[in-house]
């Protein structure tokens, strides 16, 4: 049985390719700008791809000490940013809260890009080229340990690489831990730092698209690889309302399945099943749903899949729902992507405003879906469905409401 | 909420020093060692040499001669751990059960040799020659899904990558998931696999042991100097106890309590104030609802490090005061080596073995007393003892600190 404490969010930290801080990235989402640009991670020549979603202009000593800097991996750098702004926009200083009851759950796919950098270290002069401290950043539990060492979290802290979904993962463990009492505040979410290997690895696979991401237009050619990080601050509705915090959203529930059939493709019934599984936890009908906010990596497969699985539980009784793919604007974030949706999630809420998918010519019709092409569309949001799917068939599903305290 | 008990029905094991349940709780016993001399490795130009292979393994045994030939070694290890447990444990999925049933695996390092390979071939042959069946297995939750893919378990699949402690730390996600309805079955999985890319990097940043001194895995020994680098998998069924009973399955004990804690101090270090380790071991008996005098065994992390060793000792006796050196304490890391994110699935497994054959695992390795630790390490040999409740301590140099109790039923 659950726990009868109900959780909310209460802080936003948000690093992305759409800017640095949650006003400037959400200004950039309903206006639907692309963050997409030419990489400068690495070098692309040998790639037919050269664009991605990189963050711009991030000083990591705007966020942690600058002697800290150099020993910290880019994907900590990012999620301990990213929960930095989230603790800010929650308005709670670290003292009042630094405690045991205080934990940290960050999803991730690819982990520290220190690890890559000491394999192609290696490949390309042998062990004597290893770097030490390279070698200290690169296990990938250092992400979530260094958000914890920051801001003084001595509760649970767990990493959790559950791939394209990751941050969908850790938010609905965070609402568990806070709900079951092991908690009462969480940051939780996802980061991901521009990855040579996920480039690589997509490409041989034909899953990237070598300009743009068109989610469920009829000539996508698939994704962008894009970095971040999406850190949402957890807490109790009653501490929240105790202490006059700004509540975003409430996490209602969520849900979990395993497709338990292929590494990389999407089965369409393991899709169907978590959704469902995510609105019977959270307790909503489909109709109930106001917005749908999708997966929607841009290839041909997940936006075909993602429809079908939609309209297979919507069809009937809500073929309005509103679905759209921030993946169009920033690429596909990784294990960022779930966490930095489940913000816009909370922010279309706030607002009443839903994002649009952009770069949409050309209507699918084995995605006959309303994916708010292109221009943003108000309407008043009061339940929002977050999809999250993974490589290995990881599915997870959150549900986010409108706050009804009363 | 807490009414559900969480009880643990099968036990599928792949250790260095045995391959199945019996073998490994009988080699316990016998204080066998898995280290030797590593096999998979060329270790001529590194003065460390040792290692807990699973030397023995033939992955064919369990997973029939076919379609393993792109599945690195970790996946291989946990896959045939995995079966190993569901036979032991009578569970048969179908597709009535299976969205009830999930998995949740601890692994942290062994993803750095499919990144290595990954990246040595875009080096070598440039990125559009790259063999694609290299990249899943990049992302560390593969090992975890290619079980589901080959049992058909779908309720839920997550991978957790804590380090030293994501074995408990994986048993307390399965523990709240059981409590919460979520699932009524699940795989509690943990495997590191030896690869060179694991042995070079903990070598040149300084773990292992050999490097200065005598090359020895000694826990709680004067003579410590660092680890013997192991590998391993294991699978546990856990249940909710009613479903057990339900499907008549056999039921080996119960998980009273799992508590995880940072220690927020510094990355890849130890707090010297040991608050975490104190704190999850004070809380993990209060939520198992026992007292310090209660604990019949402690299942050490000690892992031949000076300070881990010397920290765990001292949360030990601050916390059972009085009780601390009557109870007994032994690292079964003595006889498989550190095996990072596989050690916490060893260590329940032994617990598990303590309890029902009557038995603690002995430290072996043992010769020369340290002054700082001065517990009952049950040195060298095992020792025959009636168990009732384990407490399995997971904890090393990344500041977490998780802990479990698990009872006899």
């Amino acid at each position: 049985m659950k726990g009868s404490r109900r959780v909310v969010i209460t802080g936003i930290g948000i690093v992305s390719s759409l800017g640095i801080g949650k006003d400037i990235f959400w200004k950039n989402i309903i206006n639907g700008v692309s963050g997409i640009s030419e990489v400068t991670s690495f070098d692309t020549s040998a790639y037919k791809c050269h664009m991605g979603g990189e963050v711009k202009n991030f000083v990591p000593e705007d966020f942690m000490p600058k002697r800290k800097v150099k020993f910290l991996g880019k994907t900590s750098q990012l999620a301990i940013a990213a929960s930095s702004l989230a603790l800010k926009d929650a308005n709670i200083p670290i003292k009042a809260i630094t405690s045991d009851k205080f934990g940290v759950v960050i999803g991730t796919t690819l982990g520290e890009r220190s690890m890559e950098e000491s394999a192609e270290s290696w490949a390309k002069g042998g062990i004597k080229d290893l770097n030490i401290q390279k070698l200290f950043q690169a296990a990938v539990n250092n992400i979530s340990s260094n958000v914890g060492i920051q801001f003084k979290a001595r509760g649970l802290n767990y990493l959790i690489p559950n791939a394209c979904a990751a941050g969908n993962y850790a938010i609905g463990y965070g609402y568990d831990l806070i709900k079951n009492g092991d908690l009462n505040f969480a940051l939780a979410g996802g980061s991901e730092s521009f990855s040579h290997v996920a480039f690589a690895g997509f490409q041989r696979l034909y899953a990237m698209s070598a300009d743009k991401c068109a989610p469920f237009d009829k000539n996508r050619k698939g994704m962008i690889l894009g970095e971040g990080s999406g850190m949402l601050f957890l807490e109790s509705l009653e501490s929240a309302l105790k202490r006059g915090a700004g509540i975003y959203a409430e996490v209602l529930g969520y849900g979990l399945s395993c497709d338990a059939y292929n590494a990389t493709a999407s089965d369409v019934k393991g899709i169907v099943k978590v959704m469902q599984k995510a609105l019977k936890d959270a307790n909503v009908n489909c109709e109930d749903i106001d917005y749908i906010c999708a997966h929607g990596t841009g290839t041909l497969m997940n936006d075909k899949t993602e429809a079908m699985a939609i309209n297979e539980i919507f069809g009937q009784k809500n073929k309005g729902v509103l679905v759209s793919s921030l993946k169009s604007m920033l690429g596909h974030t990784m294990g960022a992507s779930s966490a930095i949706e489940a913000a816009a999630c909370c922010l279309a809420i706030r607002d009443g405003i839903v994002p649009p998918t952009i770069n949409f010519e050309t209507p699918d019709p084995e995605c006959d879906i309303d994916c708010v092409p292109n221009k943003a569309r108000k309407k008043k949001i009061t339940t929002v469905l977050n999809n999250g799917f993974a490589f290995g068939g990881n599915n997870c599903c959150v549900v986010f409401g409108e706050v009804n305290s009363w | 909420m807490d009414n559900k008990k969480v009880v643990i029905t099968g036990i599928g094991v792949i250790a260095p020093n045995a391959i199945g349940r019996e073998s490994f709780w009988q080699a316990l016993q016998k204080g066998t060692t898995g280290i030797k001399p590593a096999t998979l490795i060329d270790t001529t130009y590194f003065k460390s040499k040792l290692a807990g292979e699973c030397a023995d393994f033939k992955a064919e045994d369990f997973l029939g001669p076919k379609g393993l030939r792109n599945l690195d070694r970790a996946t291989l290890l946990v896959a045939s751990a995995a079966k190993l447990a569901l036979d032991d444990a009578c569970l048969e999925i179908t597709e009535e059960n299976t969205d009830d049933i999930g998995v949740v695996t601890a692994t942290t390092v062994s993803v750095a040799f499919a990144i290595a390979k990954f990246t040595k071939e875009v080096v070598d042959d440039g990125p559009q020659m790259v063999n694609p069946a290299l990249f899943p297995a990049t992302t560390m939750n593969y090992p975890s899904s290619y079980v589901a893919i080959r049992y058909k378990i779908k309720g839920f699949n997550t991978t957790i990558s804590t380090g030293h402690s994501a074995g408990l730390d994986a048993l307390k996600y399965a523990v709240d998931f059981i409590k919460t309805g979520r699932a009524r079955a699940i795989l509690v999985a943990g495997v590191e696999s030896f690869s060179f890319s694991n042995f070079v990097g903990f070598y040149k940043a300084g773990f292992l042991s050999g490097r200065k001194a005598e090359e020895t895995c000694s826990p709680f020994d004067k003579r410590r100097n660092g680890i013997v680098l192991g590998e391993g998998a294991t699978v546990l069924v856990i249940e909710d106890e009613e479903y057990a009973i339900q499907r008549k399955a056999n039921i080996y004990a119960q998980v009273l309590g799992v508590k995880a804690f940072f220690d927020a101090y510094r990355t890849a270090d130890y707090d010297p104030r040991i608050r975490g380790l104190k704190n999850s071991m004070k809380k993990v008996l209060e939520e198992s609802g026992l007292s310090e005098e209660d604990i019949d065994y402690i299942c050490s992390s000690a892992n031949s490090v000076q300070r881990q060793d010397r920290l765990e000792t001292q949360a030990i006796k601050e916390v059972f005061n009085i009780y601390a050196n009557k109870i007994p304490v032994s690292s079964i890391k003595s006889m498989l080596g550190e095996s990072i994110s596989a050690s916490g699935g060893l260590q329940l497994a032994a617990s598990v073995g303590a309890i029902k054959n009557s038995f603690i695992p002995p430290t072996i390795n043992y010769k020369v007393p340290d002054p700082d630790c001065d517990l009952d390490y049950v040195v060298n040999v095992s020792r025959k003892a009636e168990i009732k409740n384990v407490l399995v301590i997971n904890f090393g140099p990344g500041g977490n600190n998780t802990t479990a109790v698990i009872s006899k039923y």
